[in-house]
């Protein structure tokens, strides 16, 4: 009796759990394939008008989605901006792919120091590093922004990405030392016994040994540049620069656009979160959220 | 300051080099007769390759971590602004800032955002970790659609609810149309009261996954035979919860709760793609007011001033969140 009672309420928190998460992404969905009046309709009727794919063809092609060249009197304006969002997702892969690399070259070289060497001030620089990344980055902002004006380097990828390789770094310093640790200790000391140095036994014994891990950590960092969306607001002035989050929070509030091209604008820059989403928390979160706090 | 360092680095490389040389002799010495000296030539091995391998971020961190943090403390006590000529002030800017109504009410509109949203993150995030906790037709893919929220940048979920919540044709006034709930749309993002309602839910859409994920992880850890040997007892599933589950995972909770409040209080993002701070300044928080005092204002010296206030805020939390944590998690030997 009890347990049949507690099974549905099992299942209608799990419907509703579904719902909640899952009803903005299906917004985004259907509003990217049906036309611009469908959406705009009162009373709503969303598929009246039948679906189509010219959003995503204007994004990409340039090509005028037809409800715009039908419905002159309502909407004789279109926003270009969206046209953007290809050059934004461009620059947003470019610069979270650099950050990646920095961050997978310095971090897994701090972090077997951190893990396996012994070196005096060891624990307060672990501390400071690690620690430092705890200050949100909203007080930042303005200092950041200083030094980068000083230097010369506002609106540059460069800039960007130094930025968002010390953001995200000491987070990837804390995991790597981690999973460093867990390597087994005698292989390496095996390979010192035939004579590997620190930096050898790193890259021909912990690296391969935590390579999935390494992996993890990387898009982990990845992803977090790909979305920060502060320092790129303030860095990156022109179109040529611009990330993803910048550009489309820019384009959502021109009065030109429509939510049918916002929406599918949206989807498309959302694709490489979406695929890198589970080979992240396959290699790192969950390593970290069943490992780190046991 | 780097100039410094590299000045510094000269007498470390010289050492380095004497060091190679002391290591090349060493060995062929040390390795039949004396292994305390060769245990000394690997300490000072691994000494110097330590060094070499925090460098690349040491540099980093000093350049962009500390550097900062110093510009930042210096600059609030400065007229600083690209109008007006640089002059010490004192703490006026701080003052300023205090005095200011517009900066009470985005610190009382923050201080409201975060009552609301902190407990219904933790609160959800409980709840739904409970509820993963058990075995039911779609558990796994459920538990993957979880991440989907998270994977999401926040600025971008901001525009996302402003495509759910838009007064004209907003998803969620469609659905309560259709379900004939409301008689006619409600203007959600331009209503005082609602456009807080509006963001409390995008911003606990965003962060309930992270705390219901480790939430999961610390419900996990406890061993099924205490449930088990609870469940002989004739333990109903809410005591079973209330004294096994919750205080075993105590501690997790306390790192979610001061967590979420440390997002809560610095939250940005979401706003600026779904209100805008309006209508008015209704849904303004602290951050967002920082980012205007600063670059629309252009008042460099009082946003640096916001900056040294919501760092010492944060640092308060962060060391609370430390004390929280488990100790020797990280670098014990």
């Amino acid at each position: 009796m009890t347990t049949r009672f507690s099974r549905i309420l099992t299942y209608l928190g799990a419907i509703l759990l579904l719902i909640f998460i899952t009803a903005p992404i299906m917004w985004l969905i259907i509003a990217g394939i049906i036309p611009e009046e469908a959406v705009l309709r009162f009373p709503p009727d969303w598929f009246g008008l039948g679906m189509t794919t010219d959003n995503y063809n204007y994004i990409i092609t340039g090509e005028i989605p037809r409800s715009h060249l039908v419905s002159g009197q309502m909407r004789t304006m279109i926003s270009q901006e969206v046209r953007l969002v290809p050059q934004a997702i461009r620059n947003s892969l470019l610069v979270a792919s650099a950050v990646m690399i920095i961050n997978l070259i310095a971090g897994s070289l701090a972090a077997y120091a951190f893990a396996r060497l012994k070196f005096p001030g060891r624990r307060p620089i672990f501390f400071t590093i690690t620690l430092s990344r705890l200050i949100p980055p909203v007080a930042l902002a303005v200092p950041y922004y200083i030094i980068v004006k000083n230097a010369g380097l506002v609106d540059s990828h460069f800039a960007l990405i130094a930025i968002y390789s010390v953001l995200t770094l000491p987070f990837t310093i804390i995991i790597l030392t981690l999973y460093f640790r867990g390597v087994p200790k005698e292989i390496e000391e095996a390979a010192e016994m035939d004579g590997c140095g620190p930096f050898q036994v790193l890259w021909r014994v912990t690296i391969p040994l935590a390579l999935p891990s390494l992996i993890g950590t990387g898009l982990f960092a990845f992803m977090l540049s790909y979305s920060e969306f502060l320092f790129a607001l303030l860095i990156t002035t022109s179109m040529k620069t611009r990330t993803l989050p910048v550009t489309l929070t820019g384009v959502s509030w021109n009065p030109d656009v429509t939510w049918s091209l916002l929406s599918s604008s949206i989807v498309l820059g959302l694709i490489p979160t979406f695929l890198l989403v589970f080979p992240v928390w396959r290699y790192m979160v969950r390593g970290l959220a069943t490992g780190a706090f046991r | 300051m780097i100039a410094g360092m590299g000045d510094d680095a000269r007498p470390l490389h010289q050492m380095d080099e004497m060091n190679t040389m002391k290591t090349e002799h060493t060995p062929s010495v040390a390795a039949r007769h004396a292994p305390k000296a060769k245990r000394f030539s690997i300490r000072t091995r691994n000494l110097r390759a330590g060094l070499w391998m925090i460098t690349p971020t040491a540099i980093l961190v000093i350049i962009f971590t500390f550097y900062p943090y110093f510009y930042a403390i210096y600059g609030s006590l400065q007229t600083l602004s690209p109008l007006l000529p640089t002059k010490f002030v004192g703490l006026l800017n701080y003052k300023l800032v205090a005095e200011s109504s517009y900066f009470i009410t985005a610190a009382t509109n923050t201080f409201t955002f975060t009552i609301i949203v902190v407990p219904l993150v933790v609160l959800i995030g409980l709840a739904v970790a409970s509820l993963l906790n058990q075995k039911f037709f779609g558990d796994v893919a459920l538990r993957g659609i979880l991440l989907l929220p998270w994977a999401i940048p926040t600025a971008i979920s901001g525009v996302i609810w402003k495509g759910m919540f838009a007064n004209s044709w907003g998803a969620v006034n469609v659905a309560l149309y259709s379900l004939g709930i409301i008689e006619r749309y409600v203007p959600w993002l331009t209503t005082t009261g609602l456009a807080m309602g509006a963001i409390a839910v995008a911003h606990v859409w965003t962060q309930f996954p992270m705390a219901t994920v480790l939430l999961l992880a610390a419900i996990q850890s406890i061993p099924d035979e205490i449930y088990e040997s609870a469940a002989i007892d004739g333990a109903s599933t809410w005591q079973r919860f209330r004294f096994i589950t919750l205080p075993n995972i105590r501690g997790m909770l306390v790192v979610v709760t001061l967590y979420s409040l440390l997002i809560a209080l610095t939250a940005y993002d979401i706003t600026y793609g779904l209100t805008g701070g309006g209508p008015g300044t209704s849904t303004t928080l602290i951050s967002y007011f920082t980012w205007a005092e600063t670059f629309r204002m252009l008042n460099y010296g009082r946003g640096a001033a916001l900056a040294v206030m919501v760092a010492l805020t944060s640092l308060v939390l962060i060391l609370l969140l430390l004390r929280a944590m488990p100790r020797d998690a990280l670098l014990e030997e």
